[in-house]
């Protein structure tokens, strides 16, 4: 193998690598979303840029990248509360919630593109983080910046705390109590209710998270919404709705993926692929490979 | 010839068998109860016998020609309907309006004007024909699920639990109301209330953990031994 | 003033329109797209409000058979009146093969599944541009021709009234069919429908049918009105677009969707220049209508109605009413 093959290697293996954690940890806040409160989040693309576009605003404002960051989290969950009161607690004892629930994040996803192309889309359209540190460190023969692998180590970070949460916490096992069987949890005496709101929070939370640190390794535009609200619903739905392992492991499928098409065709290709196994996925076993 | 012919139909659900090596017959006008306590299987039966599940194994024959894996509707417009546990009428529409969607199966031999008339009165709903559906009391609801499975003219009508939810004095009509319905025609009927099974049944069909146990007439399995002891000790009969 | 009245004075108003605004032409463009919008509304309320299916792969249907209108009066030099029905035809058989495996499907699965086959679609119009010509599109679509005149102005404004209200009716006519008591058993609940002898796979794929010809139709009239196609035209927001008319204005009625069309379908070329603003508009109409009037405007005046008629009898004299009100307090 040339010098140059192992460089594209390399570099395919690392993009893989990150865009498969971010796309599992976005995937998993929006699993468990579904998964506990039945709400299909069709505007986490949304969620997804405002995060970054916020980040980058703070940042342009004269923040360092790490504040900014813990700043917009706030504010995440700040928002989430909002739209949890406002729109999300209307239908929580609805039985057939999940199509009103898709429906309404539909107009929220309008909403918000709505309103991005009145603001940032008419201040530029490149985005990027300021990197969180600085410096470029030697993998044997292969560079990569001390950046992307802080983010790396975020994304694969917080998806061991989550996995983790989920199965020992109490809170984690309401939760997946909740998950499994919300009549038979409200019985054990689970307060169902606060239970939906903390998964909400949780999962929009990850979800902002995701955005911001695909804004520190990559550059961005708006469309970036689109694209991740396709991939997120499809590693859902080909992972199993509500399965976090499911998220977990086909997050970083698609992550190679992408990072794999992208250097033979554009990365709508595999966008494309995404909706294709989405669609296979739905119409021939809806559960999904990894049933929760 | 039976009406029903069930030959060793099994059920599995995951690793949990719902139901093994089942054999059910019923005549032509025959009542025929299913007791068993919950979970043994019965619900699992009724959704096999009218296509709701697809049995692992075992031969389906309803007048004589294979119904395995026949749809629901296709059941319907051979004669073979059922009843829910949980009453499930159009809620959302009038009384009026359920019936016309029970006419929709378009039989050539569906009932004429005075024999629908008859059926509505017979049932007492002619007072309630403008009301939603969803607005009627449980009684009536379970009185509506009749009269719209009575007008498509079935030959065997499986009922699941009919009296469950139902105060004393409606069991009671309710039970009246099934004693004329053996004339219409042939029943199978899943219950818990033992009252049912021996003002009804001309036989009993008891099963236990997905097995058939026992079977024959309701005088004689009321005093089986093991039915006593499983069944019959823990619940009221 | 009963049903009948109410159709025949719309159905007046509709084809009286055209000329009354002759004298503008912008109006008349305006007035002649709510036609296409109603068209369109009419046929998704058939599978939204009387099957209880969200099918947001219909524009993509319309966008099928608008690119095949193009390609056959352009390249096998077809007549517009003969590409409509054929592509309109091909579009629908084509909607139904895509729409089969997911009509098994319902509720959220089947609402996203149509969205994913919505996307496929817009995707597909702008990377095979053989016949879509990508993203930049194609125009100067000519308009059709009758007797060897190009229809324009006025005539293809009321050509389009005529289409509306022949649609409109068509929908009324089959709800009341006993296919339509069929469609209105599934929505109201599929299990028992089925049970009660109603094939519901089969009925579901005869309403596609006919909800993708309806979009298919509307397709071809857009494309040749406006003269200018491109994939943006017939994507998941021109989907939900329409499903808004239908939402908004009162499911599961005739009228309903009249009311919604009206209202909605002229607000994006009357704030032309504020695209994003009408974006953010739709998507708080959007929440609204699913969390505040599920019924839509149609469900809420009739909801208002009857209250009002409850709180005072009409049967009951003044007097009556007083002296029992009093005597209950």
């Amino acid at each position: 193998m040339t010098d140059a093959t192992l460089l594209v290697l390399a570099s395919t293996l690392s993009t893989g690598l990150i865009l498969g954690a971010i796309f599992a940890l976005v995937a998993a806040g929006v699993t468990i979303v579904y998964g506990c409160v039945w709400l299909p989040n069709a505007s986490n693309g949304q969620f997804f840029l405002l995060a970054a576009l916020a980040a980058w605003s703070l940042a342009g404002a004269g923040w360092s990248s790490a504040a900014a960051i813990i700043g917009v989290l706030f504010m995440g969950i700040a928002l989430s509360l909002v739209i949890e009161w406002v729109l999300v607690r209307r239908l929580y004892d609805v039985p057939e919630r999940n199509v009103a629930y898709f429906v309404v994040t539909l107009g929220l996803t309008q909403i918000m593109s709505g309103i991005f192309a009145m603001s940032w889309g008419l201040w530029s359209d490149q985005f990027t983080l300021p990197p969180l540190v600085d410096g470029i460190t030697m993998i044997g023969p292969f560079p990569m910046t001390n950046n992307r692998i802080v983010v790396l180590a975020i994304a694969l970070g917080v998806l061991a705390v989550l996995f983790a949460a989920l199965r020992y916490h109490p809170y984690g096992r309401a939760l997946r109590a909740v998950f499994q069987n919300r009549e038979a949890a409200a019985l054990r005496g689970v307060n169902v209710r606060a239970i939906y709101r903390l998964s909400f929070l949780l999962g929009s939370s990850i979800i902002f998270l995701g955005g911001m640190l695909f804004a520190l390794a990559y550059s961005f535009d708006l469309t970036v919404a689109w694209t991740m609200s396709v991939t997120a619903f499809a590693i859902m739905i080909v992972g199993g709705p509500g399965s976090v392992l499911g998220a977990l492991v086909v997050g970083m499928v698609f992550g190679f993926t992408q990072a794999i098409v992208s250097i033979f065709a554009s990365p709508t290709a595999a966008t494309f692929s995404y909706l294709l196994a989405m669609l296979a996925m739905l119409l021939f076993r809806p559960s999904g490979l990894f049933n929760r | 010839m039976s009406l029903l012919q069930v030959d060793g139909i099994s059920r599995h659900f995951g690793g949990v068998t719902a139901l093994r090596n089942v054999d059910v017959r019923m005549r032509e006008g025959e009542t025929l109860g299913m007791i068993g306590p919950n979970g043994s299987g019965k619900t699992t039966f009724v959704n096999i016998v009218t296509g709701h599940l697809v049995p692992d194994g075992g031969r389906l024959l309803f007048k004589g020609t294979s119904i395995a894996g026949a749809a629901p509707h296709h059941l319907a417009a051979l004669g073979l309907t059922r009843t829910y546990q949980a009453v499930r009428v159009f809620g959302g529409l009038s009384v009026r309006k359920n019936i016309e969607a029970a006419l929709l199966l378009g039989l050539s031999g569906a009932p004429a004007a005075a024999e629908q008339d008859e059926l509505v009165h017979w049932l007492r709903l002619d007072h309630r024909l403008s009301s939603p559906a969803g607005s009627l009391t449980l009684f009536e609801q379970r009185r509506l699920e009749l009269l719209m499975r009575l007008l498509q003219r079935p030959s065997l009508i499986m009922l699941d639990e009919p009296v469950g939810g139902l105060a004393v004095t409606e069991v009671r009509e309710m039970i009246a109301l099934l004693q004329e319905l053996k004339a219409r025609c042939s029943i199978f009927v899943i219950e818990h209330t033992m009252r049912v099974i021996r003002e009804l049944a001309d036989r009993v069909v008891v099963l236990m953990a997905g097995e058939k146990i026992a079977d024959g007439p309701p005088a004689d399995i009321l005093r089986d031994k093991r039915v006593v002891e499983q069944y019959l000790g823990t619940a009221h009969a | 003033m009963n049903g009948r009245h109410l159709a025949i004075a719309l159905a007046v108003a509709a084809l009286a329109a055209p000329f009354v605004l002759e004298g503008n032409r912008f109006l008349a463009f305006v007035f002649g797209i709510v036609m296409i919008n109603l068209l369109w509304a009419s046929g998704m309320n058939l599978l939204y409000g009387f099957v209880g299916l969200m099918p947001l792969m219909f524009a993509g249907i319309a966008g099928i058979a608008a690119y095949a209108m193009v390609a056959l009066t352009r390249e096998a030099g077809w007549s517009f009146w003969l590409a409509t029905p054929v592509a309109a035809v091909g579009a629908a058989f084509v909607g139904v093969l895509l729409g089969l495996p997911s009509l098994r499907l319902k509720g959220f699965y089947f609402t996203l599944c149509s969205l994913v086959i919505q996307s496929v679609l817009t995707l597909a119009f702008t990377f095979f541009p053989r016949f879509t010509n990508g993203d930049t599109g194609l125009n100067q679509i000519e308009p059709p021709a009758w007797g060897g005149v190009q229809l324009a102005g006025v005539w293809f404004d009321a050509t389009l009234s005529v289409v509306a209200v022949v649609g409109v009716l068509l929908a009324a006519w089959i709800v009341q069919t006993r296919l339509g008591q069929r469609f209105i058993a599934i929505r109201e609940d599929d299990v028992l429908a089925e049970v009660m002898g109603i094939d519901v796979v089969r009925n579901r794929i005869i309403a596609f049918f006919i909800v993708s010809l309806y979009a298919a139709v509307g397709g071809c009239f857009y494309a040749s009105y406006v003269g200018f196609i491109s994939p943006r035209s017939f994507d998941v927001l021109t989907s939900l677009g329409i499903w808004l008319c239908v939402a908004f204005g009162g499911r599961g009625t005739i009228i309903g969707p009249i009311i919604g069309t009206v209202i909605l379908a002229p607000i994006p070329y009357l704030l032309q220049e504020l695209q994003a603003f009408k974006d953010v508009l739709s998507g708080v109409l959007i929440i609204v209508v699913t969390l505040v009037m599920p019924a839509g405007i149609h469900g809420e005046i009739m909801r208002r109605r009857s209250l009002r008629r409850a709180a005072a009898p009409p049967t009951v004299s003044a007097a009556e009413a007083v002296s029992s009100n009093g005597g209950a307090r």
